[in-house]
C-alpha cells in the first residue's frame, strides 16, 4: 500500500517537475505567441543554459548566493545568444513561410549540438554539490531535496511576475498586440524588431533558467535539447498555444501525472506525456486553455498558385528516370543501395507532402506510418511466412487502415495542433514497437526480412524499389491534379467556401490522410525489405523530422518540391556523415544558407530563376 | 500650394512580387486639407497608402513629408513623423480592450497640435466611451472603424491616410464619420482620403485625385470634378445609370 | 409587390433566433422570399445580418425557428446539405480558394455541382472549363480567367463569388454585402446584372448592404433589422419615410444618397 508520506513525496516531485517543465515551456509559448515562430531550438537554448550554468557556477563560490548570481548571470547570457538568434537568423525569415523559420531553428538546432560537444565535450557534466545543495527536509519519514522547494516556490513567482508583465506594462500591451498584427503595430510608430527582439530574449532567458535548474538533479548533457523540447511542446500543445496560464495549468497537469504514473504503471511512462496530449486534443481542439486560431492561421500558409508542370520539366522528369533506370548498368552495389534508399526516401517525402502541402496538415510524427508499414512487412514475413508481394500489399494496407481510424480525430484540428497530434501517435507507436518485446523484439528489432530471390541482389532490388517508388509519387501527383486534390486544396485555402458549394471537406481531407499514410507505409514496406530488418527507431521523432526536413528543403509549394528534397537531403547526408565528423553542424549550416537563401525551397527558387528569364 | 504642403508624392512606382501596381503617382496635401483618391477596384488607392506609410516599399519615386524625406523608410520611423495610416481591413487588435487598442497607438505630443487623450478621443466617439472595457473583437463594424481612426489620433498625426472609412458601414454611422473627419480638418490635420462613396468624398474633399491603373490620371477642385461629366464619365463611369 | 404567383414561396423564415453568450443577434425574425424577387435586408452594424445568413445557408444552427425551402424545412442542415439544394450565397469578408485561379474557384463549384469530386485521375482542369467561362463572362470576368484568386482586388472578387454562387444553377441566392468596397459604377453594374439573372432565371435573391443607391436602386421589398428584430418592411419610399428607420439607420442622407 502507498503510504501518506509517498503520496506527499510524490505530489512535491510532481511539483518540481512542473515547475521545471513551465520555465521551458513558458519560454518557447511566450516566443511562439508573438513571432508564431515555432521554435525547435528551445531545447538548445535549455541545453545551452545548462552547460552555461555549469561552467559559471563551477567558478562561483558554492554558496546559495553564488548559486543565485550563477542563475541570473546564466539568463542574462542566453537573452544576449536569444537576442543574437533572433536578429542574425529569424528577422530574416518572418516574411518566409512559417513552416520555413521551423526548419530554420531546426538548422540551429544542428548546430547547436556540434558546437557545444567541441566546447564542452562529450561527457555529462554534473554540477559539484555543496551541502546545502545536497539538504533534505524530512516529510513524514520519507526525505525530500531542499532545493527542490526552492524550485517548486519559484512556479507560482515566475508566473505571477511574467503574467504581471504581459497584462500590466505597456511593453506587455504592445508584444499582444504585435501578436495578433505585427504591421500594424509598425504602422502605429512601434519599432516592432526591438520587440520581437526582446520577446526573444526573455524567452531564452527563460529557457535558460529551466536549463540551470536541471542541474542540480541532473547533469548538462547532449541529449537534453531534443527531450525538453518535445516535453515543452507537448506543455504549450496542452495548454493552448500562446497561452501563459495554459502552459502553467498544462505543467501541473503533466508534472503531476508523470509522477504518479511511475508509481501506478512504470511500464507506461514512455508514452505517458503523449498519451495525455492525445486525449487532451481530442477533447480540446485548441488545448486546455487556448483560443481557436483567428486571422493568418498557424502553419501551413502556403497560398500561391499552382500551375501545372512546364513542359521542360517534364522532359527533365524523363530523363532523370531513363537515367535512373539505367543506373544499375553504371553503378557498384554501394551505389545501388544508395540509390534505392533515395528512391525510398522520395516516396516517404512525397507522402509527407501529400497531407502537408495542398492537404494544409503538417505532421511532426510521419514516420509512424513509415514504421507501421515496415513493421506490417516484417509480421508477414515472421508470423504469416507470407511471399514478399503480400508483405508489400500489406505494408500500404496496414498504414492506410489504421491512418483512416486515427485520422477522423486528426483532421478536427489544424495547425500545430494537428502536427502535435500526429507525433503523439507517433510516439505512442513507437513505445509500443519499443517495449512490446514478445511481439516486436523491442529493441533488437526483427531481423530476416529479406526480400523475394528474384529481385534479392542490389540491382534487382533497385528496379524494384525504382518501379514502385516513381509510381507511387506519380500515382500522389496524379490525384492531386485530379478533382480529389483540387478539393483538398480548397479546403485548406478556405473551409468556408469549400462547404458552401457543396464540397466534403472532412472526408476528402481524411481520405488524403489515409492515401498518405499508406503511401508513407510503402516506403516502409519496401525499406523493411531492403535493410532485411526493422527496427523501433524507423518510428522514432528523428525520422519524422527527417521527411520534414526534405519536404520543407525541396519546396511545399510546387510538386516537385518533395522529390528534389529528398534527392538533396539524402545525398548531402551521406556526403556529409562521411565526409566531416562535425556534420550536424555543416548541415545545421547548409539549411540556413538555403533558408535564407531560397525561403522558396529548392523547388521554389529555381521555379523563380526560371520565371525571372522569361516574361510574364 | 506646394509651398505650404505637408505631404508630396512624385512619380512614384510600386511592386507586388513581379507585379507594377503603382506607374508614377504624384499629389500633394497640405495641412488642413482633405485630398481624396479616386478610382476603381484595383486602380492602386490602398497600394499608394500603403506605400506612403512604408508598409510596401516604393520601387522608385520621392516621398517627402514634413520636411523630411522619407521614401523607402520603415513604417515606425515614418509613423513617428506624424503620418497616421487606417487601413482599409480597420486592423483593430481583437483581443485588446478599446482602451488598449488606444494606449498602442499613442506618441508623445506634437508642437503646434493640440494632443488627443483618450478623454478626447471618447467625447469625439461616444460609441466608443460605452465600450472601453470591451474587447475590440466583439464590436460591431463600425465601431471598429472608429476605434481604428482614434487609435491612430492616439499618435497625434499631422496628416492621416484613410482608407474607404466609410465601407461597410450604415448610413447613420458614416454621417458621424463625415463630422468627425471635419473636426480633424478643422484642427488643422492634413487628410487623405480612398473613397468609393461618393456622397461621402463630395462632402469632405476639397480637392480630388483621379487613379487609374496605377496612375494619377485627373487632378483637381471636387467641385470642378462635380462640374466636368466628361471626366466623371470616364474615369468614374457615374452618370450612365440612374 | 411580390411576385411568382400562389405557390410556397423560395424561402421562409418562422420565429428565427441565435444569442451568442448571452447577447441575442437574431430575435424572432420571421419573412418570406419568392420566385425571381429581390429582397433587402438592411439594418445597423451589428443588428444580426450576416448572422441571419450564416444560419439560411447552413454555418450556423439557429437557437430556435425554422427555415423552409420551397417548403420543405432545412433547418439545422449542414451547409453542404443546403448548397445541394439550390443555395448560392457569397460573403460579407470574401472567401475563395487563392491558390487556384478564377477559372478553377468556378471549376470547383461546377465539379461539386455535378459531383466529380471523388476524381484521381484525369487532371481537374478539364472538368467544366467551358461552363466556367460561361459563368465568368456576364460577370465580366472572363478576362481575367488565368489570375490567381488570391490577387484579384476586391471587387473583383465579389464578382468571382457571385459567379461561383451561380454554379449550382441556384434557387435562392444570398449576397452578404455584394457591393461593399466596389467602385460605384460597377455597384450599379452587378446589381442589374443581378437583378436580371433574378427576372430570368427566377431566382430568389436575399441581400445586405449599406448603400443605398444599391437599396432603393433594385429591392422589390426592404426589410429593417435593428439590433436581431425586424422593426419596418415595405416599398422603399415606405422604409425611407419610416421615423424609426431614419432615427437608428439612415440618418439625414446627407453622405448616403439615401434622400
Ligand atoms: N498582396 C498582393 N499581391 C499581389 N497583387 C496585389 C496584392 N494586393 C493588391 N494587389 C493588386 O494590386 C492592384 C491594386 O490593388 P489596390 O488594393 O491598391 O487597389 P484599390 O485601388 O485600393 O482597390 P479597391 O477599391 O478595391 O480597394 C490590384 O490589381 C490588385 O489585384
Ligand atoms: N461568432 C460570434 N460570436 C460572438 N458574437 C458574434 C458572433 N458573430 C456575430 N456576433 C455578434 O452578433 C451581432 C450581430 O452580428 P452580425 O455580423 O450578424 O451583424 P451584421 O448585421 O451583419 O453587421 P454588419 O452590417 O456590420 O456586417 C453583433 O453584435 C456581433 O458582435
Ligand atoms: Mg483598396
Ligand atoms: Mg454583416
Amino acid at each position: 500500500m502507498v503510504g501518506g508520506g509517498q503520496l506527499l513525496l510524490s505530489l512535491l516531485t510532481g511539483l518540481a517537475d512542473a515547475a521545471g517543465l513551465f520555465f521551458v515551456a513558458s519560454g518557447l509559448t511566450v516566443i511562439f505567441g508573438v513571432t508564431r515562430v515555432v521554435n525547435f531550438a528551445h531545447g538548445s537554448l535549455t541545453m545551452l543554459g545548462a552547460y552555461c550554468g555549469w561552467s559559471l557556477i563551477s567558478r562561483l563560490p558554492p554558496t546559495p548566493l553564488g548559486f543565485a548570481l550563477g542563475t541570473l548571470a546564466t539568463m542574462v547570457l542566453l537573452a544576449v545568444i536569444g537576442a543574437g538568434l533572433e536578429i542574425g537568423l529569424l528577422r530574416r525569415v518572418y516574411r518566409a513561410p512559417e513552416l520555413f523559420q521551423l526548419l530554420a531553428t531546426f538548422g540551429v538546432v544542428l548546430m547547436t549540438q556540434d558546437i557545444v560537444q567541441w566546447l564542452w565535450g562529450v561527457e555529462d557534466l554534473a554540477l559539484r554539490r555543496p551541502p546545502w545543495l545536497r539538504a533534505f527536509v524530512r516529510l513524514g519519514g520519507a526525505r525530500f531535496p531542499r532545493f527542490d522547494l526552492i524550485v517548486i516556490a519559484l512556479f507560482p513567482l515566475v508566473f505571477l511576475l511574467l503574467w504581471l508583465v504581459f497584462t500590466r506594462t505597456r511593453w506587455g500591451r504592445l508584444v499582444r498586440a504585435a501578436t495578433e498584427d505585427r504591421e500594424m503595430v509598425a504602422a502605429l510608430g512601434v519599432d516592432q524588431r526591438l520587440l520581437f527582439t526582446s520577446v526573444f530574449a526573455l524567452g531564452a532567458a527563460l529557457a535558460g533558467l529551466g536549463g540551470v535548474l536541471m542541474l542540480p538533479d541532473a547533469s548538462a548533457n547532449l541529449g537534453m535539447d531534443l527531450t525538453t523540447v518535445t516535453d515543452a511542446f507537448v506543455v504549450v500543445v496542452v495548454g493552448g498555444l500562446g497561452s501563459l496560464p495554459g502552459a502553467a495549468a498544462a505543467s501541473l497537469l503533466i508534472g503531476l501525472l508523470q509522477a504518479f504514473g511511475i508509481m501506478l504503471v512504470p511500464r507506461a511512462t514512455l508514452a505517458l506525456v503523449f498519451v495525455v496530449m492525445a486525449v487532451v486534443l481530442v477533447l480540446r481542439p485548441n488545448g486546455l486553455l487556448g483560443r481557436p486560431p483567428g486571422r493568418g492561421g498557424v502553419l501551413g500558409e502556403v497560398r500561391a498558385l499552382v500551375r501545372p508542370a512546364p513542359h521542360v520539366l517534364r522532359w527533365l522528369g524523363l530523363a532523370a528516370l531513363i537515367l535512373a533506370a539505367l543506373a544499375p548498368l553504371l553503378l557498384g552495389p554501394y551505389a545501388l543501395a544508395v540509390g534505392t534508399e533515395m528512391l525510398i526516401a522520395m516516396l516517404f517525402a512525397a507522402s509527407l507532402h501529400f497531407m502537408m502541402g495542398p492537404g494544409g496538415m503538417v505532421s511532426f510524427g510521419h514516420a509512424a506510418w513509415f514504421g507501421i508499414g515496415a513493421y506490417a512487412s516484417a509480421f508477414a514475413v515472421h508470423l504469416l511466412a507470407a511471399p514478399m508481394p503480400v508483405g508489400l500489399l500489406l505494408a500500404p494496407l496496414a498504414a492506410g487502415l489504421i491512418a483512416a481510424l486515427f485520422g477522423a480525430f486528426v483532421v478536427r484540428l489544424s495547425g500545430v495542433y494537428l502536427a502535435m497530434l500526429t507525433l503523439a501517435f507517433a510516439q505512442i507507436t513507437w513505445a509500443i514497437a519499443f517495449q512490446w518485446v514478445d511481439l516486436t523484439g523491442g529493441d533488437n528489432g526483427i531481423l530476416g526480412v529479406w526480400p523475394a530471390r528474384l529481385v534479392a541482389g542490389p540491382r534487382g532490388f533497385y528496379w524494384l524499389a525504382l518501379t514502385l517508388a516513381v509510381a507511387g509519387t506519380l500515382g500522389l501527383r496524379a490525384v492531386l491534379a485530379a478533382p480529389f486534390g483540387y478539393t483538398l486544396r480548397g479546403g485548406r485555402d478556405s473551409r468556408v467556401r469549400a462547404e458552401a458549394i457543396g464540397l466534403p471537406v472532412t472526408a476528402i481531407q481524411l481520405t488524403a490522410f489515409a492515401l498518405s499514410a499508406a503511401a508513407a507505409g510503402l516506403a516502409g514496406g519496401l525499406y523493411a525489405y531492403a535493410k532485411g530488418s526493422v527496427f523501433p527507431t524507423y518510428i522514432s521523432l528523428g525520422h519524422s523530422v527527417d521527411a520534414l526536413l526534405m519536404v520543407l528543403l525541396g519546396g511545399v509549394a510546387t510538386m516537385s518540391g518533395p522529390i528534389l528534397g529528398a534527392l538533396a537531403y539524402t545525398g548531402l547526408y551521406d556526403v556529409l556523415l562521411s565526409a566531416t565528423s562535425l556534420w550536424r553542424l555543416a548541415l545545421g549550416a547548409a539549411i540556413i544558407v538555403l533558408v535564407l537563401a531560397a525561403p522558396e525551397g529548392i523547388a521554389g527558387g529555381a521555379l523563380k530563376l526560371w520565371q525571372r528569364r522569361r516574361p510574364a | 500650394m506646394t509651398a505650404a504642403a505637408l505631404l508630396t508624392v512624385a512619380d512614384l512606382a510600386s511592386f507586388y512580387g513581379r507585379a507594377q501596381i503603382l506607374h508614377g503617382i504624384g499629389f500633394t496635401c497640405a495641412a488642413g486639407e482633405v485630398v481624396v483618391l479616386l478610382g476603381r477596384n484595383g486602380a492602386g488607392k490602398s497600394t499608394t497608402m500603403k506605400s506612403l506609410i512604408g508598409l510596401v516599399r516604393p520601387a522608385q519615386g520621392r516621398v517627402t513629408f514634413a520636411g523630411a524625406d522619407i521614401t523607402g523608410a520603415e513604417p515606425h520611423r515614418i509613423a513617428r513623423l506624424g503620418l497616421g495610416y487606417v487601413p482599409e481591413e480597420r486592423r483593430v487588435f481583437a483581443g485588446l480592450t478599446v482602451a488598449e487598442n488606444l494606449d498602442i497607438g499613442r506618441q508623445a505630443p506634437r508642437p503646434g497640435l493640440a494632443p488627443w487623450t483618450p478623454a478626447r478621443l471618447y467625447a469625439l466617439f461616444p460609441n466608443l466611451a460605452a465600450a472601453r472595457d470591451r474587447a475590440a473583437g466583439q464590436m460591431s463594424g463600425g465601431e471598429q472603424q472608429m476605434l481604428a481612426i482614434a487609435r491612430t489620433l492616439m499618435g497625434n498625426p499631422r496628416l492621416v491616410l484613410l482608407d474607404e472609412p466609410s465601407e461597410g458601414l450604415s448610413p447613420l454611422i458614416v454621417e458621424q464619420m463625415a463630422e468627425a473627419i471635419l473636426a480633424l480638418k478643422a484642427e488643422g490635420v492634413g487628410i487623405v482620403l480612398a473613397e468609393q462613396n461618393l456622397h461621402f468624398a463630395e462632402r469632405l474633399g476639397d480637392r480630388a485625385v483621379v487613379i487609374e491603373k496605377g496612375a494619377a490620371v485627373w487632378a483637381g477642385s471636387l467641385a470642378a470634378l462635380a462640374a466636368d461629366d466628361a471626366a466623371r464619365q470616364r474615369f468614374l463611369a457615374v452618370g450612365v445609370e440612374t | 409587390m411580390t411576385r411568382g404567383g400562389p405557390e410556397a414561396p423560395v424561402l421562409a423564415v418562422a420565429g428565427l433566433a441565435k444569442a451568442f453568450g448571452g447577447v441575442a443577434a437574431v430575435a424572432e425574425v420571421s419573412f418570406a422570399v419568392a420566385r425571381g424577387e429581390m429582397l433587402a435586408l438592411i439594418g445597423p452594424n451589428g443588428a444580426g445580418k450576416s448572422t441571419c445568413f450564416n444560419i439560411l445557408s447552413g454555418q450556423i444552427r439557429p437557437d430556435r425557428g425554422a427555415v423552409y425551402l420551397n417548403g420543405e424545412s432545412v433547418t439545422g442542415l449542414s451547409s453542404r446539405a443546403i448548397w445541394r439544394r439550390g443555395v448560392g450565397r457569397t460573403f460579407q469578408i470574401t472567401a475563395t480558394f487563392a491558390s487556384m485561379t478564377v477559372r478553377e474557384n468556378v471549376q470547383m463549384a461546377l465539379i461539386s455541382h455535378h459531383r466529380r469530386v471523388w476524381r484521381f485521375l484525369r487532371p481537374a482542369r478539364h472538368y467544366f472549363a467551358a461552363e466556367a467561362d460561361a459563368l465568368l463572362a456576364p460577370v465580366g470576368m472572363q478576362d481575367q480567367a488565368e489570375r490567381a484568386a488570391g490577387e484579384l482586388a476586391y471587387g473583383d472578387l465579389k464578382r468571382l463569388e457571385l459567379a461561383i454562387a451561380l454554379a449550382n444553377a441556384p434557387r435562392l441566392l444570398l449576397m452578404d454585402e455584394p457591393t461593399a468596397g466596389m467602385a460605384p459604377a460597377e455597384r450599379g453594374g452587378l446589381m442589374a446584372l443581378t437583378r436580371r439573372l433574378a427576372s430570368e432565371r427566377a431566382i430568389a435573391v436575399l441581400f445586405t448592404e449599406h448603400d443605398m443607391d444599391v437599396v432603393f436602386g433594385v429591392a422589390d421589398r426592404i426589410l429593417v433589422l435593428d439590433r436581431g428584430r425586424l422593426i419596418a418592411a415595405g416599398s422603399g419610399a415606405e422604409i425611407r419615410a419610416n421615423p424609426e428607420v431614419r432615427a437608428v439607420y439612415l440618418g439625414s442622407g446627407a453622405t448616403s444618397g439615401g434622400h
